[in-house]
């Protein structure tokens, strides 16, 4: 197997639209959950969202805007960010040997909405050219594809909120083996629709407004948690061999180790102990590295009352009294809950904490719980902490869990 | 300059934000960033603008001038004539 590097990130998020801003903003423990505004939000019964300060206008041409859902927007231009700051990429591979590899767990969800509201809230039978290819799941990556000249695999993972991270898994797995020399990894969500929102309304996992501060509303790890807030955007990441990213004098971000999968079979959308560590152990024993060398944790940490102590309790399971001090990051309530993206910021996030050595608060975290007893970093980021290796766990309803290791490149 | 030529650059101008000093009766449409299957999204459209319904097989259209005369011919045996106003939005 080969060392992976990672020579470009790209990020679009509620904390800014590049990975630096993003990484600052997060470092300084800003909260990009906001009331959300619109004509729908008065239906809503907590108007919440994490929305990305983003504007397709200033990325695309008029005619090209026309075939893009917001989905795709994101995923393009973290991508562009991402090749860009790789450099040299990918005119020096063979263009049939670089892949693509995307995570999104909802698709195009505006273009549907707009679709099923004409045709069923309108009573139209005439629905826009468009709405296939701009609703489709794999449209980020085939767009990405097409901009990029990658020939090679094009593949969406749709696991719900683990979809990033097992696309960034996969694309690791590839380069790894040799099988590619380039890849392109991340994710992209859109899930700000009104029938999305509604959705996941009716589904109670999203929180309840802090009447005095809505930016506070996600509170993972707190006694007073109520649930997750849906946030937008998209984060993508340059892998290629070591190597050759060495040989070619790249800057190298750090290291993808390894990624581990596992499956709870016990709940459509229960998390599970057991399945939360056999991703763990899994990832670990994909990377070839021991529990005791592991220095920090980007929790799922979505801020729903069955998601925090669950992942709290296999971390114990698995990393035994060294869980107690090791920091253990819910950036969640920073930048909301991106499903399908989420595994990817939170894995450019991890990997920008390991270079400037900083633990990543989990903001809001206001009541102790019994429960939930480890060293959440809280409501500051902690300077000066070294940090050489890191898990970024992903948790996904239909029980996908995916964890990756994370390693500081120096 | 006709009067449906006019509206559809109204409508290119509007909806697809180019510029109006290109759009002239002999610019190819693919010039313009419409290819195929922006051809197919513009004549959706075009039915809202011009009131007309689109024959169901594909119509090859390459320039503006194509598209007027195209427009023109189902407005005359669609409504004998003059196009409708809009039920665009």
């Amino acid at each position: 197997m080969r060392r992976v590097a990672v020579t470009g990130l790209g990020v679009v998020s509620p904390l800014g639209c590049s990975p630096g801003e993003a990484f600052q903003n997060a470092r300084a423990g800003r909260s990009g959950v906001r009331r959300l505004e619109g004509a729908f939000a008065h239906r809503l019964a907590a108007p919440l969202a994490a929305t990305a300060p983003f504007s397709g206008d200033a990325h695309f041409d008029p005619p090209k805007l026309r075939m893009l859902d917001r989905v795709s927007q994101f995923a393009l231009v973290a991508a562009r960010q991402a090749v860009a700051d790789a450099g040299a990429c990918p005119g020096d591979a063979d263009p049939s040997r670089a892949g693509v590899f995307v995570g999104t767990g909802m698709g195009g969800t505006q273009t549907s909405d707009d679709g099923y509201k004409v045709l069923y809230g309108e009573a139209s039978d005439r629905i826009k050219p468009f709405t296939v290819l701009m609703g489709m799941h794999n449209a980020p990556a085939a767009w990405i594809g097409i901009e990029h000249d990658f020939r090679g695999p094009n593949l969406t993972y749709a696991t719900a909120c683990s979809s990033s991270a097992v696309a960034i898994g996969e694309a690791w797995l590839r380069v790894a083996s040799g099988a590619l020399d380039r890849a392109i990894a991340g994710g992209a969500e859109a899930p700000l629709s009104f029938g999305s929102l509604k959705a996941w309304e009716a589904l109670h996992t999203l929180a309840a407004i802090d009447a005095a501060d809505p930016s506070t509303s996600c509170k993972p790890f707190s006694g007073n948690r109520s649930g997750m807030v849906l946030g937008e955007g998209a984060a993508m990441l340059v892998l290629e061999p070591w190597d050759t990213a060495v040989a070619r004098g790249a800057f190298i971000h750090g290291e993808v180790l390894g990624c581990g999968l596992s499956t709870d079979t016990g709940h459509i959308t229960r998390p599970d102990v057991a399945g939360q560590v056999a991703a763990m152990h899994a990832a670990l024993q994909s990377a070839g590295v021991d529990a005791a060398e592991v220095d920090a944790i980007n929790a799922h940490g979505t801020g729903t009352q069955a998601n925090d102590g669950v992942e709290t309790a296999a971390l114990k399971a698995v990393f035994g009294a060294r869980a107690y001090r090791m920091p253990v990051s819910a950036t969640k309530a920073m930048h909301g809950h991106l499903l399908g993206a989420t595994g990817a910021l939170e894995c450019v996030l991890s990997l920008l904490a390991m270079q400037h050595a900083v633990a990543l608060p989990t903001l809001h975290l206001q009541q102790p719980d019994p429960a939930c007893d480890l060293d959440y970093v809280p409501n500051a980021a902690r300077e000066g902490v070294a940090l050489r290796t890191m898990l970024s766990n992903s948790f996904a309803f239909g029980g996908s869990n995916a964890v990756l290791v994370l390693r500081r490149a120096s | 300059m006709t009067a449906t030529f006019e509206r559809l650059s109204a409508l290119l101008v509007k909806d697809y934000k180019l510029a109006p000093e290109a759009l002239t009766p002999d610019a190819p449409l693919e010039g313009l960033g419409i290819d195929s299957l922006g051809l197919a999204e513009l004549l959706f459209n075009v039915e809202d603008e011009f009131r007309v319904t689109l024959p169901p097989e594909p119509v090859p259209l390459e320039t503006l001038a194509d598209v007027v005369d195209f427009i023109d011919g189902l407005v005359a045996v669609q409504h004998g004539g003059a196009a409708p106003v809009s039920r665009a939005p």
